[in-house]
């Protein structure tokens, strides 16, 4: 006898968010799937998770030797680490982190920032996601300098939260940027969010969540469920919670011990955990810091998503 | 230890108070008893004094600008005595203890007018008037006998008691009024009692109480019992309430030495001054009432009959009981006919008082057919569904936002009160107040008003935030947050500028959410969906009015056809005046109380997300709302 599998169908489908102008390198698209991760015979999964390698507009201070020592000098210099990123280690999106704007890094001009983001962007040609320094106050500052400056490239910037999403919605909106809605860790919030900044005028469609995750060991069951949450919400038509995913796994990974204090290898396996646990959460685009479990993780993509 | 001389400028009073001391208490210990609702918190704001000399430690507080600070006006429950003071007291921070009842208007209208006819006119107290034959030497009965035999026909064969006092005097007032008399009656917990016998006939003067004793608000009402009309209604804030604003904070000071009996005393005060103000305005004679009905909260009628509610906060939640004997009104420090009773409308557990069983007999819930929800929004939102077959009830802590209080330019529905606002495109405000005198703050429904119309004009984000780039002069940055500026100081009565800031938005829209989510939380636990309810009745301390539509475009009330809506008022005062005028109405709350299954929300699975869902305007499920157009 054989045994018929139960197979679910779901109303909405996720929406489809493309970054980049695909002039020199081709854009990404992001979401559009139907179905919860990998589950080609329930729904459709047309665009395949996609790897997007963080980098940051100065030399990293507070980052683990390990990834330091894996790009080499290049980190000296934001673009050229950028250009090693594409060409040595084949990334298709950069993240940038504008941490030098940070207050605690003394503030340095955004002039010398927006020349670091142009030159990345004509030199590589890749999608950008670009990330305020993480300070308010300077980020509704300097985000629309940046907007600006990028304008036409079609970027994903970031981040809009419940208490600031206004500046950043418009500059968005007004140089056609997609916008990285960010919420703790929470399906309301994460609602909210998507509501509020739509109701500023700004396409839905444009919209890429943050959820808000952690590293493994640190309560990914939580993360996971939440994730999970929003999108059958979604799938059973929610059109505010059907945002793809965005998700900050080298940043999440790298600040614990576990990652910093036991060897590369290590460090590297547990970027590499963190990342294909949060795929199968739902994760559409993840931001890595390590090369090599950047690497790791493109390949399992590639490997899943053979049918 | 050291003491220091705390003077009281315009008081003309100074007390020695210890190092440490704070304001409040040194205020108290002085016997000048100040506006603290939140009970010494320092949430509500109200307690504001001025330091003109002298040293002290104080936490700042939103209630107070920095102009004022450097004045020296601080919370007297958040400032600390470190030497000797000369403090001020504004007036509107002392708890006024002169006459505080308002005449009110009554409100019954709609299904409450129509229930009020459905019972049967015979009353709590029913006053019989017998001419008996005089003995003789062949009839030679006992007086008592004689009546009881005059009297068993007209009660129906309900068993006939009195008390000793009665008896003594029986003979003389029967051979001096020619054995013609009228028997006071009282009907008592499903049997009749004899109060008292007046010489001749009485029977065209008969008058009686009923009460809505609620946490903040205290309403009582002079019935004709002969008439059965509403010779008047007044209303008064609940003396309790310097005491602090919601009932757990009234538990944990009645454990106070001399806590209880402050407690007791104060809305013995408020019950004797309704009485007083009621039957001198009406020119009766407090001997010829002889009943009050009263009806309110678990915890509202331990401290009114001094029984210890500590337990009433204590896992797992206990009254010492929660249906009430009828009393001797006397006994209970209520001041009518010696003779007379109070009766008390049960309640079904701690957070299902008699106010709402009252409610509930108000609005005919317990008799209807259909799926009915009944809503008061008061201290707590009491949500009960059911029909004639079912009822369950729960409780959500709502705060008391929407009375008023906790809100930096909050009041109660009486004068002076903005009640209805209106906002054009230009962000100019409208407004109406109760009684139309001069604007004095704000009541529960012209902030459902307000915060609809500053959605709809976008003052307001939908997470309630203050927007910042209207351009409006009447949005301004306050010293933690933004503010709205409702009406500027000129127009108001009090002075200064009234407005709503961005915590006063969130704290009602963390009360709308409860009240939102425990109706669908209630809704969930039965497997019923909102569309089902086919009436639905909201009660509540708003006055007499509360804007339905604009409820719902806040999202505290379920988007379904407004027909279904009905806004009853004071319900528990309904319940308590229908049980006066018919006691058959009063056995229907003996069995309503023991039909009503009680859900408790706290540890209700689901309960939390819902009401995390609600922190939105209306709901961030907005397909939930439908008609809502922003």
């Amino acid at each position: 006898m054989t045994v018929e599998l139960i197979k679910e169908k779901y109303s909405g489908p996720i929406n489809t968010v493309e970054i980049g102008k695909g002039a020199l390198c081709p854009s990404i698209k992001i979401g559009g799937q139907s179905t919860f991760p990998f589950l080609f015979d329930e729904g459709e999964m047309p665009n395949p998770p996609v790897v997007a390698y963080e980098i940051l507009d100065c030399p990293p201070e507070d980052w683990s030797e390990h990834i330091i020592n894996a790009y080499g000098n290049v980190v000296k210099d934001p673009v050229k680490w950028a250009k090693a990123c594409v060409e040595d280690f084949g990334a298709r999106a950069l993240c940038v982190r504008l941490a030098s704007m940070h207050p605690d890094y003394g503030s340095r001009p955004i002039d010398e920032a927006l020349v670091v983001l142009r030159a990345i962007a004509s030199k590589t040609g890749v999608p950008l996601i670009v990330l305020g320094s993480g300070d308010e106050e300077r980020d509704n500052d300097i985000m629309p300098k940046v907007s600006q400056a990028l304008k036409g490239e079609n970027c994903l910037l970031g981040v809009a939260s419940q208490n600031n999403y206004k500046t950043l919605t418009a500059t968005c909106l007004a140089d056609g940027h997609s916008i990285i809605a960010d919420s703790p860790i929470d399906v309301n919030i994460a609602k909210q969010v998507n509501i509020l900044i739509s109701d500023m005028g700004f396409d839905a469609k444009r919209i890429v969540m943050h959820p808000t995750t952690t590293s493994l060991g640190y309560g990914m069951e939580y993360v996971y469920s939440i994730m999970e949450r929003s999108r059958l919400a979604a799938f059973v038509g929610d059109k505010m919670l059907a945002m793809p995913f965005i998700v900050f796994v080298g940043a999440e990974t790298w600040k614990t011990k576990e990652a910093k204090e036991f060897g590369s290898v290590q460090g590297i396996n547990w970027e590499v955990v963190t990342s294909t646990s949060l795929l199968q959460a739902g994760a559409d685009l993840i931001v890595m810091r390590h090369p090599d479990a950047a690497r790791s993780v493109r390949r399992y993509i590639d490997w899943i998503m053979t049918k | 230890m050291q003491e220091f001389k705390i003077t009281f400028t315009d008081h003309d009073k100074s007390v020695a108070v210890p190092h440490g001391t704070d304001l409040l208490s040194a205020a108290t210990k002085a016997g000048i008893i100040l506006n603290a609702s939140c009970g010494g918190e320092g949430t509500c704001g109200k307690c504001l004094v001025n330091i003109t000399s002298g040293k002290i430690k104080t936490d700042s507080s939103r209630f107070i600008n920095i102009p004022g600070r450097e004045k020296g006006i601080v919370l007297a429950c958040q400032t600390i005595v470190e030497s000797d003071l000369v403090v001020e007291i504004p007036k509107e921070s002392v708890a006024t203890h002169e006459h505080m009842s308002h005449w009110a208007e009554d409100f019954a209208k709609g299904v409450i007018l129509q229930r009020e006819g459905l019972f049967k006119p015979v009353p709590i107290i029913n006053k019989i008037y017998l001419e008996l034959s005089k003995p003789t030497v062949d009839d030679n009965t006992s007086d008592m006998d004689r009546i009881i035999d005059a009297l068993k026909i007209r009660v129906n064969g309900l068993r006939l008691s009195t008390r000793l006092a009665n008896l003594k005097h029986l003979s003389e007032v029967l051979r001096e009024s020619d054995f013609k008399v009228t028997a006071v009656i009282a009907y008592k917990e499903g049997a009749m009692e004899i109060l008292s016998f007046e010489p001749g006939d009485t029977t065209a003067i008969s008058f009686a109480f009923a009460f809505d004793i609620g946490t903040t608000t205290v309403v009582g009402q002079l019935i004709d019992l002969v008439s059965g009309a509403i010779l008047g209604t007044r209303i008064a804030f609940n003396k309790q309430s310097v005491y602090g604003a919601d009932v757990i904070t009234r538990i944990v000071f009645a454990d106070e030495p001399g806590g209880m009996e402050k407690l007791n005393s104060a809305i013995l005060d408020n019950i004797n001054e309704i009485i007083e103000d009621l039957i001198n305005l009406c020119k009766i004679n407090a001997g010829n009432v002889y009943a009050v009905v009263a009806s309110g909260n678990m915890t509202m009628m331990h401290l009114l009959l001094k029984i210890d509610p500590a337990e009433i906060r204590k896992a797992p939640y206990v009254p010492t009981l929660s249906a009430f004997p009828t009393m001797n009104a006397r006994e209970v420090g209520i001041n009518i006919s010696p003779k007379g009773i109070a009766t008390f409308i049960p309640g079904v557990s701690t957070y299902i008082g008699g106010d709402i069983v009252s409610g509930i007999l108000a609005c005919g819930l317990a008799e209807n057919e259909e799926l009915t929800l009944l809503i008061d929004i008061g201290t707590n939102g009491e949500i009960v569904l059911g029909n004639r077959e079912w009822m369950m009830g729960s409780a959500a802590s709502a705060g008391p936002a929407f009375e008023g209080s906790g809100l930096s330019c909050g009041m109660k529905a009486v004068s002076g009160a903005i009640q209805k606002v209106a906002i054009d495109p230009n962000m100019d405000v409208r407004f109406e107040t109760i009684a139309g005198s001069p604007p004095k703050g704000i009541c529960g429904s012209g902030y459902i008003d307000l915060l609809c119309q500053m959605l709809k004009r976008g003052a307001i984000s939908k997470d309630g935030k203050i927007n910042r780039d209207t351009g409006s002069r009447r949005i301004r940055k306050s010293e933690n947050n933004y503010e709205f500026v409702v009406a500027f100081a000129p127009e108001t009565g009090i002075g200064r500028d009234i407005v709503i800031q961005d915590d006063d938005i969130e704290n009602i829209k963390r009360s709308k959410a409860a009240i939102y989510s425990a109706i669908i939380a209630i809704l969930n636990k039965v497997g019923k969906n909102i569309s089902e309810v086919k009436k639905i009745y909201i009660a509540g301390g708003f006055g007499n009015y509360l804007n339905i539509e604009n409820s719902i475009f806040i999202g505290l009330l379920p988007d379904v056809g407004r027909n279904v809506y009905e806004f009853i008022g004071n319900s528990s005062l309904a319940g308590a005046r229908m049980s006066v005028r018919s006691r058959d109405a009063l056995d229907v709350t003996n069995e309503i109380y023991r039909n009503i299954t009680y859900l408790d929300l706290s540890s209700e699975a689901g309960y939390m997300d819902e009401y995390m869902a609600a922190l939105f305007f209306p709901h961030t499920d907005i397909g939930r709302f439908p008609s809502v157009r922003l």
